[in-house]
């Protein structure tokens, strides 16, 4: 740690925290505007059925019904997140594909009169036949979702480096086995809401969004309004965990209510509509082929992952690309073919999240211990054998700058004495390793950068404003530490403007784990350009070099003979004095290749930096349920520098809550297209009494780009915690899982399979 | 439609109100008193953000009839400030870390609060008891169960 900081690297408590302790914090739903209305949304029944038509006429007669629409009343434009995904018109006027899809929407005055407005509305369905597989879905004869989409195949990302079939033949062991995975449910403690105003021509709208910016691009396109009419407004998010990245039909929905009542609309799903109709998770096939050397080298990887996507595309095409890039980002792959399906069902639509790809990355590292241990090598030995060190490149490209992922597998060994565990395994006790590496940014054109103005006001205190997004992670408070940092000034003296699109501008957003590396290194570049001008003035009020300067504590003091000094608010009235007040901006823009596309061209550098990481888990079994509990969890995270280890720790910790004890607990249920679990009774988020003993280990690689070396802070743990479940279970019972969430029942199967005993 | 005339005592402040007889508590809070901090998270009393206190007992608020709760005294998060000052529970949140996006803590304060007020110092184990109850999808809860154990020193 540089000993030179004087707040970076600090546990300092959160700026947001005060609000959120006292109940002062507002979210969407707390909203009040003056006449704001009520908003319910009418939701399709069916599947997959045809509109034939949609009758609002009685519903608009009830009293106190201010507006509804239907699809009829957008403008006939399907919003994608690529040209080449454009699918999903929000409210659609042809069909519709999934049960809880919006059909039509009312405004009233309260609760009570929007729902039974909606009783009155009237739609005339043709069902048609649905699928819910996606191997059924490929089938030809299926029912065609999409009509541009033969076979339903939505996305196919197809990678092919070196000589795979050549290296296989070679290899001195070959396995392929199967895994599949239960998509999980986001279950963000807030429930969808937007509230949208329309008013003189301008659209406000507040909901939790891990991007203003590309969500206000969307409405616009949909609503046909100029960008700068559609004003997206900071408000806290209660949870995001990559399901609030994208436009959201309840925006369009609210959007159009109010601009046909004139009037402020609310409109707040309910936790069942949050699950069945805001975003859900891929449910996942993977097939994996490995080969490997005789002395545990990976030589060859073979992929085909099937990716259920539910009715529309969402961000399919980095959907079905992220579990692999996170893999090999991670390990050597001299030869890798991989062929991501990403296919259409009559299920709701999947988007990306914080822990997608359990399948592929648990089954990868579950398959790769079992061909250690058949070559008498043990899982910490396989990895660092494999694993990429600095200035080595990925198999599609990408240069690996800072890497600490040796250390975090040796540290998370050290800790757990992992090797002797590992060997000393019993039938009802069992340790696993999982590894993999995270992108710090990707793709996203010209929003994969983030700029940042900064002002000097009068009385010294500061305001810096910045397209960031904070969707509870710390990503506030840690702008507002890397600003107090650079320019000598109390966090509390910081004022942030964020995540509002008519102030604030580009930014990734709280998406693609940019948030640090992108969006804070613009904060940093902004205070840096202004700290020189303050430099400059107090530099020649004190009468030395500016090099000779220190800023802190509110002041501007000379290094060497620290009593010498003046506080920042002098010099900053000094500029205004001078016509020249102290402003800056600063921007950041990653080193990536802008030529690489998802499909079209898959290799080039992927993101600025990497992030690495180890789990381990510890399991023990009971014999005759199959119930997984886990005693022990040990995460090592190099995160470059953590800004605030304490934000740090929170989100590893939540990350062995969300992918580490989710991997025995955790995945929706379907009945067809009906899902069976979409609460929280029914649908089982882990509680304090299911955490095991937590170990965090922050491991700092300094990064040469990120800002005072920090990278991402945590997703690791995110994509490798159920690996480590899914080893140590392997472990225990030597055999592979074949579908997660490793339930009792699946348990005691795989217990059953080892042992030959048949039921 | 009939309405139920209720006195409730929330946050040491009378309120004599007329409220739906089907009225949740935690609609006429956030509703009619602009007492937001509780929130609604999953609706059927499984979450525990919607927790408050009702003559000191911790209660999920989505599930209990403002009707049936007349005369009661109600504490929600907003009322735990005393003399502007933040509760040990408030401070220890902060200082611990364990707030990330927030829509739980409310619920995760009071039901830790009607913990602290019955037993001072309760033991690691009996706080993890107590806050299962409550659902936080962010923090893991180890950071929440420091705050907890700290508070209570407090």
């Amino acid at each position: 740690m540089n000993t030179d900081l004087n707040i970076v690297g600090k546990r300092v408590v959160r700026s947001d925290s005060l609000a959120k302790v006292t109940g002062e914090a507002r979210y969407t739903a707390d909203l009040r505007l003056p006449n704001m209305l009520v908003g319910k949304v009418l939701r399709s029944p069916y599947p997959h059925a045809r509109i034939v038509r949609i009758d609002l006429t009685r519903a608009l007669k009830v009293p106190g019904v201010k507006a509804a629409v239907s699809g009829f009343d957008a403008y006939g434009i399907k919003w994608g997140v690529f040209r080449y995904t454009q699918d999903h018109a929000m409210l659609p006027t042809d069909k519709v594909r999934y049960i809880g899809e919006d059909v039509a929407a009312v405004a009233a005055i309260d609760e009570e009169t929007a729902l039974e407005a909606l009783s009155h509305i009237k739609v005339d369905y043709e069902t048609l036949p649905a699928v819910f597989d996606p191997i059924e879905s490929m089938k030809d004869g299926a029912p065609q979702i999409h009509d541009e989409h033969k076979n339903n195949i939505n996305i196919h990302v197809h990678i092919d480096v070196g000589e795979v079939d050549k290296a296989m033949r070679e290899a001195f062991i070959v396995r392929e086995d199967t895994f599949k995975a239960a998509g999980e449910a986001y279950a963000m403690m807030e429930p969808y809401a937007v509230v949208a105003s329309y008013k003189n021509g301008f659209l406000d709208l507040w909901m939790p969004n891990a991007g203003p910016h590309v969500r206000a691009k969307a409405l616009s396109n949909l609503l046909k309004m100029p960008l700068n009419k559609v004003r997206v407004r900071h408000i806290n998010s209660g949870g995001a965990f990559g399901g609030r990245s994208e436009v959201a039909p309840a925006d369009l929905v609210a959007s159009l209510l109010s601009i046909k009542a004139g009037r402020p609309v609310k409109l707040v799903l309910s936790r069942e509509e949050n699950a069945t109709s805001s975003r859900q998770i891929h449910d996942i096939i993977a097939t994996i082929k490995t080969g490997m050397k005789k002395d545990g080298t990976i030589v060859a990887k073979d992929y085909k992952v099937i990716y259920n996507g539910g009715a529309y595309s969402s961000t399919g095409p980095i959907a079905t690309s992220i579990p692999f890039y996170v893999y090999e980002e991670c390990y050597r792959f001299p030869n890798v073919r991989y062929n991501g399906y990403r296919v259409f069902t009559n299920k709701g639509i999947r988007g990306m999240y914080g822990c997608h790809g359990r399948a592929f990355l648990a089954g990868n590292e579950a398959q790769m211990d079992l061909m250690a241990r058949e070559l008498g090598i043990d899982p910490a030995e396989i990895r660092l054998k494999n694993g990429l060190t600095p200035g080595e490149v990925t198999a599609t490209k990408s240069k690996i700058t800072s890497c600490g992922l040796k250390e975090t597998i040796e540290t998370a060994s050290e800790r757990t004495d992992f090797k002797k565990q590992w060997a000393k395994r019993s039938r009802n006790k069992g340790i696993g390793m999982g590894c993999v590496a995270i992108m710090c940014g990707f793709p996203m054109g010209f929003r994969s950068g983030s700029s940042c103005y900064v002002k000097i006001n009068d009385d010294g205190q500061v305001t810096i404003v910045t397209g960031l997004v904070d969707n509870g992670q710390g990503n506030e408070s840690m702008v507002i530490q890397v600003a107090s940092e650079v320019l000598g000034i109390p966090m509390g003296d910081i004022n942030l403007v964020c995540a509002d699109t008519e102030v604030t501008n580009l930014d990734p957003g709280s998406y693609s784990q940019a948030a640090a590396f992108v969006g804070a290194n613009a904060v940093k570049v902004a205070c840096e350009n202004a700290r020189k001008r303050i430099v400059a003035i107090a530099a020649e009020k004190l009468g030395v070099a500016e090099t000779d300067i220190g800023l802190k504590d509110r002041m501007a003091y000379v290094v060497k003979e620290p009593d010498k000094k003046m506080p920042i608010s002098w010099v900053v009235r000094e500029a205004f004095f001078r016509g020249d007040p102290i402003v800056a901006t600063g921007s950041f823009f990653p080193n990536i290749d802008f030529e690489r596309e998802w499909v079209s061209r898959p290799w080039g550098q992927m993101a600025g930096t990497f992030s690495f990481g180890t789990s381990v888990a510890e399991v023990t079994i009971d014999p005759e349920t199959g119930k997984v509990t886990i005693p022990r969890f040990t995460a090592a995270h190099d995160c470059g520098c953590p800004i605030n280890p304490m934000a740090v720790e929170g989100q590893m910790e939540g990350s062995i809550l969300q992918a580490g004890v989710a991997t025995i607990t955790e995945g929706n249920l379907w009945d067809k297209g009906h899902l069976l679990n979409p609460d929280l009774l029914e649908y089982k988020v882990p509680l304090a009494c299911d955490m095991p003993e937590m170990d965090t280990i922050i491991v700092s690689s300094r990064d040469p780009a990120g800002p005072f070396g920090a990278k991402e802070g945590g997703l690791t743990v995110r994509m490798n915690a159920y690996s480590a479940v899914a080893c140590a279970v392997a472990n225990a019972t030597g055999a592979l899982f074949e579908e997660l969430p490793l339930t009792p029942d699946r348990v005691l199967k795989i217990m059953e399979t080892k042992k030959g005993v048949k039921k | 439609m009939k309405t139920v005339k209720v006195t409730i005592q929330v946050n040491n402040e009378e309120n004599v109100l007329q409220v739906k007889p089907y009225e949740t508590l935690l609609e006429t809070l956030r509703e009619r008193l602009a007492l937001t901090g509780a929130k609604e998270s999953c609706g059927m009393g499984a979450c525990g953000a919607c927790t408050v206190l009702v003559n000191g007992i911790p209660l999920r608020s989505c599930l209990v009839l403002t009707a049936e709760v007349d005369g009661a005294d109600i504490t929600t998060i907003e009322g735990l400030m005393k003399d502007g000052k933040l509760h040990p529970l408030q401070e220890a949140f902060m200082e611990k870390g364990a707030v990330q996006c927030g829509f739980c803590t409310s619920g995760m304060i009071m039901t830790a609060k009607a913990l602290l007020d019955r037993n001072k110092r309760p033991t690691k184990k009996e706080i993890v008891r107590t806050i299962s109850s409550n659902i936080c999808r962010c923090t893991g809860y180890k950071k929440i169960i420091e705050a907890v154990e700290e508070a209570g020193k407090k």
